[in-house]
């Protein structure tokens, strides 16, 4: 399924179909939801805002807002997802499997419960430390060793931690049962109610991430053929390899910061994305930001859907998404990419 | 080289067997759960009979409640209450427990209950009391709720005569089944009918203003819940007032995050719990936050001036029959009332 | 002076070979245990003296605190005891077979099964059907979900690698599935069910006891004569098959005694975290690595690690009861990464 090189058509194909989806997601963001809306209403809003209008504002103040968080933190997580698995040759690896999201969450849980940090800025920065520092640990954990990097240590080094963060988490709020309401959302992963003063701080963040990777998909091409190739070839692997790992931690730390714990997008997108460009990595880091924008969009359509008038965590609407897939790689093999 | 041989089925086959057997183990063993309870209470019974012989005679009275029926004789004199409700309930019958749970939000006992309380030993959470230190107080009743104490309630049952409710938040239930317990009906029916009296005067006093729909909702720190037909939920309805579409649900409520839904409070009159405890400052900011959303200004309650700041223990956690009172008193005063 | 001693029946068809040193530490953890018992029933916040415990277990005493120590005290040490050790062996043999240190039934998706379907049970069942049914169903859904993973591991026979992969994305699932049922239930359950989680044995009855008894009983001996075949997989498929064990039916075997065990424990006692991870590592330290002594040894230490994290639990915060979950996660996450450094050139 997985063509290293897929033909010239099958990846403008691709690019078409996959801007096509995205507009049809962000419209369909747009007007699905608790109030149902049409198209036209939704442009209207747009065009001739009335502030009279429930209609118009519902669109303006929730429906954007929430639409764009999805775009961003999809686009986000399904490149970090791609990174990752160049930089630990891992076709397992995601910001969900190292851990990153636990890590972020057991710090958030200690902020609320603990220091009662209760500003949700604040929180953005405290999940984002939490991110970074579960990320280089199990980068470190992973890394040590005779073999280096294998995939398995890597899963397993992310699980631990995960395991470690999860349990300490589940103590404190067995601890104090009145904090657990006010974490549970942060645990579940969430798009609603997140505003855009919640993405502003960390976008400055997100886009140089964003930008950086799109220049490096061709230092990223001769990476994965080899340390030693790369190295013959004249690159500096160290160099690449420690970008690679800042822009993840920014890209994968931010969207924790603002949604939670919303798992697999950055393990599926990427392998979906290969069938269609092969793994070069000039397309598919641009193409894998597409596809995650569009994934983590329907996903929050149908999270909001199914059980109205609450919602499902769009972390378990991804995680019933991602578990499966991380099954059906695990299943294919595991080989380093 | 591995593959999966008809031994192995046969294998796997037993294996399924052996599971069986155990889980069909189990579940007698749990069958067995019921039969056995009444042992333990009657050698109880036997012991409290040796210590009480020289009180007057004593009647048995059959308590019949959700966890089944239980055997209470004579006049209680030490009771321990498993659950804020309960805790409210029994004081209000003039009785004092030997020992009680601690409250949630205001640490230890509820502010309301202090005095009626004082020096009463705390058994740990409602969610998990310590049946040691129950045993220790020797209670001859003990009231319970089958939510949280289903999986305890032989322990308790052996330690003394044990009743039950079905939910916390339903202090009329609370209510008879300890009024029955202790002996005290007459006392407990007094106290319904005071209720009642006072439901009629304010009902009365209200006259055409009701009814009026109201909701309620309280802000948290990351998401807002409306309530549907909780322990306020249940009182507001017999006072006379509606509920909008959907509120009158026989469920606790729902949680909500996006401000999408704040049409849904939309109501006359919009009860709002206060901020209170270790999250107020984070649950301040969240109410700030939803009312300066345009869609709140479109609520009826808003435009009217009717939002009204309430108390979430009287509310909602208290769940008691003192607690009924006290929220009646606020609404006297909500809608300037004669008392 | 012999080095080893071995059991053995007439035919030679079943033989434990046990080494002196092993005996010895067997010994020492059994009369660990034994002391726990009168211990953990002696202990808490009133102290029974050691000596009433013991006429009371044994109905010659003056009866004063027959009522705790029959109906409170005892039930809940024994089935922290029986728990540890089912957990203990139920993580030994996955480690055996596994091949890979930090397998465990939390780790592999076996606790996650019985969590999602007790979970499920409390949110959807509790009220209408009796608690007391919650056991089978975490049962159940450990069965249901190991068999899962099994299948899914398949393909042309199970590496140990592909199990723990699957094991793992499948507990993610689990995990998910736990998270929705958390957030839809009504708040109050999802504290009880919290609670529930972290594992905790408040409460333990007789019925308990007897649940847990006969599976341990029964399964851990049936383990430890199959622990010659063990011996043999730790070299690995090849040089296994190559002796003659038919590798896959006796991983089989082992595997399903794993989630009896595991899902046993975990219906009685909750998700009592990481406890089949660090049992097995102290026994390998204490005995080393023959699989009959490691089963048993396994056990003890297991059973001693739950009843040290629940008398904790019940006295530590008196009269708060604290789950014995969060004592044996505060020693076992960082256990865990203690391995995963020590273990780095293995994996």
């Amino acid at each position: 399924m997985f063509h290293l090189y897929a033909s010239v058509k099958m990846k403008v194909a691709g690019f078409c179909l996959l801007l096509l989806l995205l507009t049809g997601a962000f419209v369909s963001s747009l007007i699905f939801g608790r109030t149902p809306l049409t198209f036209s209403t939704a442009m209207q809003a747009f065009l001739h805002y009335d502030a009279a209008l429930i209609e118009h504002v519902v669109v303006l103040t929730e429906r954007l807002p929430r639409a764009v968080i999805a775009t961003v933190v999809g686009a986000s997580l399904a490149v970090a997802g791609a990174l990752m698995q160049a930089l630990t040759r891992n076709p397992l690896a995601s910001p969900s499997t190292f851990g990153i999201n636990a890590g972020a969450i057991f710090f958030i849980v200690i902020a609320i419960v603990v220091f009662s940090v209760s500003s949700l800025v604040q929180l953005t920065w405290v999940a984002f430390v939490g991110a970074a520092i579960s990320a280089v640990t199990v980068y470190s954990l992973g890394s040590m060793g005779k073999d280096g990097l294998t995939p398995v240590k890597i899963v397993l080094a992310g699980t631990a931690i995960t395991a470690l963060f999860v349990s300490f988490t589940q103590a404190i709020l067995v601890l104090d049962e009145t904090g657990l309401q006010d974490v549970m959302f942060w645990l579940a992963g969430s798009i609603s109610g997140r505003t855009l003063d919640m993405l502003i701080p960390v976008l400055p963040y997100m886009g140089v991430a964003g930008v950086m990777s799109l220049f490096m998909g061709r230092a990223i091409n001769l990476l994965i053929t080899g340390d030693d190739i790369a190295k013959g070839m004249g690159q500096n692997t160290l160099l690449v390899k420690c970008m690679m790992g800042a822009i993840i931690v920014l890209l994968a730390g931010s969207s924790v910061a603002v949604v939670g714990a919303v798992g697999f997008i950055g393990l599926v997108v990427p392998h979906l994305s290969r069938a269609f460009v092969g793994n070069d990595y000039r397309l598919l880091i641009p193409f894998s930001a597409l596809a995650g924008a569009v994934l983590l969009l329907s996903a929050d359509v149908v999270a909001r859907l199914l059980i109205m008038p609450t919602e499902i965590p769009i972390g378990v609407m991804t995680a019933l998404i991602g578990g499966p897939f991380f099954v059906y790689i695990a299943r294919k093999g595991v080989t380093k990419i | 080289m591995f593959k999966l041989g008809k031994k192995s089925l046969l294998v796997l086959a037993s294996m399924v067997l052996l599971l069986s057997i155990i889980t069909g183990c189990g579940t007698n063993g749990q069958a067995g759960t019921t039969t056995d309870s009444s042992k333990p209470a009657a050698e109880n019974q036997a012991q409290g009979t040796t210590n009480t012989q020289t009180s007057e005679a004593e009647s048995v009275r059959v308590i019949e409640h959700p966890m089944g029926k239980t055997d209470v004789k004579g006049t209680p004199k030490r009771v321990v209450t498993l659950y804020q409700g309960a805790t409210d309930v029994v004081v209000a019958l003039g009785v004092k427990p030997v020992g009680v749970v601690e409250a949630w939000g205001e640490k230890k006992v509820f502010d309301y209950l202090a005095a009626d309380l004082e020096g009463v030993p705390l058994l740990g959470l409602e969610t998990q009391p310590n049946l040691e230190e129950i045993h220790k107080l020797k209670p001859d009743l003990i009231i319970a709720s089958k939510f949280r104490h289903e999986e305890i309630y032989n322990q308790l049952s052996a330690i003394a005569p044990t009743v039950s409710t079905e939910v916390l938040y339903d202090w009329k239930a609370t209510l008879k089944v300890a009024s029955q317990a202790l002996n005290i009906e007459e006392q407990g029916n007094k106290l319904l009918a005071d209720w009642d009296s006072r439901v009629a005067d304010f009902k009365q006093k209200m006259g055409d203003r009701l009814p009026i729909e109201a909701s309620i909702i309280n802000f948290r720190a990351d998401h807002v819940r409306i309530y549907y037909m909780g322990y306020a939920g249940t009182i507001l309805k017999e006072l006379g007032f509606t509920r909008p579409p959907g509120h009158d649900a026989d469920t606790w409520g729902v949680e909500v995050t996006s401000k999408e839904s704040i049409p849904d409070m939309n109501a006359d009159v919009i009860f709002n719990f206060n901020y209170a405890g270790k999250d107020a400052e984070a649950n301040k900011k969240t109410a700030d936050d939803w009312m300066n959303h345009p869609l709140w200004k479109n609520i009826d309650a808003v435009k009217n001036n009717q939002v009204h700041q309430v108390n979430d223990i009287i509310w909602n956690i208290a769940g008691g029959y003192k607690s009924a009172h006290m929220l009646l008193d606020g609404l006297y005063d909500t809608f300037k009332l004669q008392k | 002076m012999r080095q080893h001693i071995t059991f053995r029946n007439k035919s030679d068809s079943i033989s434990v070979h046990m080494e002196r040193r092993s005996l010895i530490v067997i010994c020492v953890l059994f009369f660990l245990s034994l002391s726990a018992v009168i211990a953990g029933t002696s202990l808490g916040n009133t102290v029974i003296p050691p000596l009433e415990v013991i006429q009371s277990i044994l109905k010659i005493g003056s009866g004063e605190h027959d009522f705790v120590i029959h109906t409170l005290r005892l039930p809940r040490v024994l089935v922290a005891l029986l728990v540890g050790a089912a957990l203990g062996v139920s993580g030994a043999i996955l480690q055996g077979i596994i091949r890979n240190p930090l397998a465990s039934p939390d780790i592999i998706g076996i606790t996650g099964g019985a969590s999602v379907a007790a979970v499920a049970f409390v949110t959807f069942l509790a009220g209408t059907v009796s608690i007391s049914f919650m056991p089978l169903a975490a049962i159940v859904g450990a069965m249901i979900v190991s068999i899962t993973i099994y299948l899914l591991a398949w393909k042309n026979g199970v590496t140990p690698i592909r199990l723990v992969l699957v094991g793992i994305g499948i507990s993610a699932i689990m995990g998910a599935g736990t998270t929705f049922m958390l957030v839809m239930s009504p708040y109050f359950t999802a504290g009880k069910a919290y609670i529930w989680l972290t594992g905790s044995v408040y409460g333990s009855t007789w019925e308990d006891v007897y649940l847990i008894l006969p599976v341990t009983a029964v399964i851990i001996p049936c383990v430890v004569i199959l622990a010659r075949n063990l011996n043999l997989q730790e070299f690995g498929d090849e040089v296994a098959t190559g002796l003659g064990a038919a590798v896959q039916r006796q991983r089989l075997t082992l595997l399903a005694f794993s989630v009896l065990l595991a899902g046993v424990a975990v219906s009685i006692g909750g998700a009592i975290g990481f406890v089949g991870l660090i049992a097995p590592h102290i026994a390998r330290k204490l005995v080393g690595r023959p699989f009959g002594s490691l089963t048993i040894v396994s056990a003890l230490v297991g059973s001693l690690l739950v009843f040290v994290a629940d008398w904790l639990g019940r006295t530590a915060f008196y009269p708060l009861d604290i789950p014995a979950g969060i004592f044996t996660a505060g020693v076992g996450a960082p256990f865990f990464l203690y391995l995963l450094f020590k273990n780095r050139n293995q994996l």
